[in-house]
């Protein structure tokens, strides 16, 4: 078999766009993740029982199904129920924040269950609310904690976001795809689009090894 | 000031308080002290509702507790210093000080600026104001404690053991700022094994075990001729 180093270098625009498109995709979900896993977070440590019930039901049925099941749900189930259709790249992120949400709500009880019960208590006998010790004492310092395991869900992320081409949005994935079905490149396609995953996962995981140093070396501040 | 009646505190199956009765009046300094599990810290932290308690009364400065916004509200009348200081460690000494004078006494960054240094200055440690918690001594810290506390301004001061986890060199600076406290006529609440501070600067030492508090008296009363074995056989352990 003779490798095509030509049709590598003819369809790297193409895949290179895919690729920005992918990235889109992993920041808008993970972005949106952020926030609803944070709510989702807190809610699970609630005092109220049906809003703990709530948080964990969906923390446990997003963890508990595959997302590719849950792009399905969104892109061709929702539909019927809401009687028109759902534009690719909505679905896309819809479903995609809703699954990185649940895995942030875990890091993010984590993050918080990981600080000295001490600060709630300090908190609380100076008058301050719940909340209010949440915000100030509890959740600036889980931050810096939940760093790595946020990076680690953003690369999980920017993987399992290849999942949104099989409702044909033209991300990185999609985009080999379709350039395969007009060339045949199959091997020299596959490759090139493995190897600009790697250069992006690497990427990021170099960054949080800088970030996560950073925050050990002015610990605390 | 602060008056308990029957107090219960059930941890499940655990019967830890069994039915106190108290009344600490204003301007009282109150030393409790008794054998670890005794029940000394839970009974402190009945007193602002850091725990629940299971049955029974208390009322703190007039104010029954009726729902959380009550709950708020005596806390804020009630500082508490911790064993283990409990700084906020993302926060320089100053901030540390300002955070809740400004979220629930809603005074602006300037009023809350010259309590913290007025206080900083009250606890000898003004050149620490920039300074993060981890870079102060054990002895230093629990200072800053106090003085975070006392920033809200509070009518009672509870302290739980705020000595144990210093240093022996250490323990001194701390039971002096709350010597001063004490001339200052601030209400205080102190478990400790201090017995030495007790003495000096407390009107009443209540000695608890098991549960139930077994004897009270004045600390002379109390030190040269307890009345209950049990406190007769702490005593000899511990002094
Ligand atoms: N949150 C809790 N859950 C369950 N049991 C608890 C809890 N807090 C305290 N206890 C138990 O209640 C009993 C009394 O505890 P407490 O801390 O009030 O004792 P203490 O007199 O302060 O002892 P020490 O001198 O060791 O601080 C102990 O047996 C302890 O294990
Ligand atoms: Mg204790």
């Amino acid at each position: 078999m003779e490798l095509d180093f030509g049709l590598i270098v003819r369809s790297l625009p193409l895949l290179l766009t895919g690729a920005v498109v992918t990235i889109q995709i992993t920041v808008l979900s993970v972005g949106f993740g952020l926030f609803i896993g944070m709510f989702a977070g807190i809610a699970r440590m609630a005092k109220f029982w049906l809003v703990r019930a709530a948080a964990t039901v969906y923390v446990d049925f997003i963890r508990g199904t595959p997302l590719l099941v849950q792009i399905f749900i969104i892109y061709f189930a929702l539909p019927l129920l809401l009687g028109k259709r759902i534009d690719p790249f909505l679905a896309a992120i819809t479903a995609c924040s809703i699954n990185s949400g649940a895995y942030i709500a875990e890091i993010f009880r984590a993050g918080i269950q990981s600080i000295d019960k001490g600060q709630m208590e300090a908190g609380r006998s100076l008058g301050m609310s719940w909340i209010q010790t949440m915000c100030y004492v509890i959740l600036p310092q889980a931050f810096k904690r939940i760093i790595p395991p946020l990076g680690n869900e953003f690369i999980a992320m920017l993987k399992d976001s290849s999942l949104v081409s099989v409702i044909g949005f033209e991300e990185l994935t999609r985009r080999g795809q379709l350039i395969i079905a007009r060339t045949y490149g199959s091997f020299e396609i596959w490759v090139t689009v493995a190897v600009i995953y790697l250069i992006m996962t690497l990427t990021i995981s170099r960054l949080v090894d800088y970030l996560e140093r950073r925050y050990k070396i002015d610990d605390k501040h | 000031m602060i008056s308990i009646k029957n107090l219960h505190k059930h941890f499940g199956r655990l019967h830890v308080l069994k039915g106190i009765d108290v009344e600490i009046r204003e301007q009282e300094v109150v030393v409790i002290i008794g054998p670890s599990g005794s029940g000394k810290s839970t009974l402190l932290r009945c007193i602002n509702y850091l725990e629940e308690p299971s049955e029974g009364e208390i009322i703190v400065d007039g104010i029954t507790l009726t729902g959380e916004s009550s709950i708020n509200k005596v806390r804020a009348e009630v500082g508490m210093v911790f064993q283990r200081f409990n700084l906020f460690p993302h926060m320089t000494v100053l901030a540390n000080i300002m955070l809740a004078p400004q979220k629930v006494r809603k005074l602006n960054r300037n009023e809350s600026e010259i309590i913290a240094h007025d206080l900083l200055k009250k606890v000898g440690l003004s050149d620490k104001a920039n300074a993060y918690p981890e870079q102060l001594s054990g002895g230093q810290q629990q200072r800053v404690a106090i003085a975070r506390a006392l920033a809200m301004r509070p009518k009672i001061m509870l302290f739980d053991e705020p000595t144990s986890a210093l240093d022996p060199e250490m323990i001194n600076e701390v039971l002096d700022v709350m010597k001063n406290l004490a001339h200052e006529g601030m209400t205080m609440v102190v478990v400790t094994h201090e017995m030495g501070f007790a003495r000096e600067v407390g009107d009443r030492v209540i000695f608890m075990d098991e549960g139930r508090i077994v004897e009270e008296g004045t600390p002379t009363e109390f030190f040269t001729n307890a009345r209950e074995d049990r406190a007769k056989a702490f005593l000899s352990k511990i002094l």
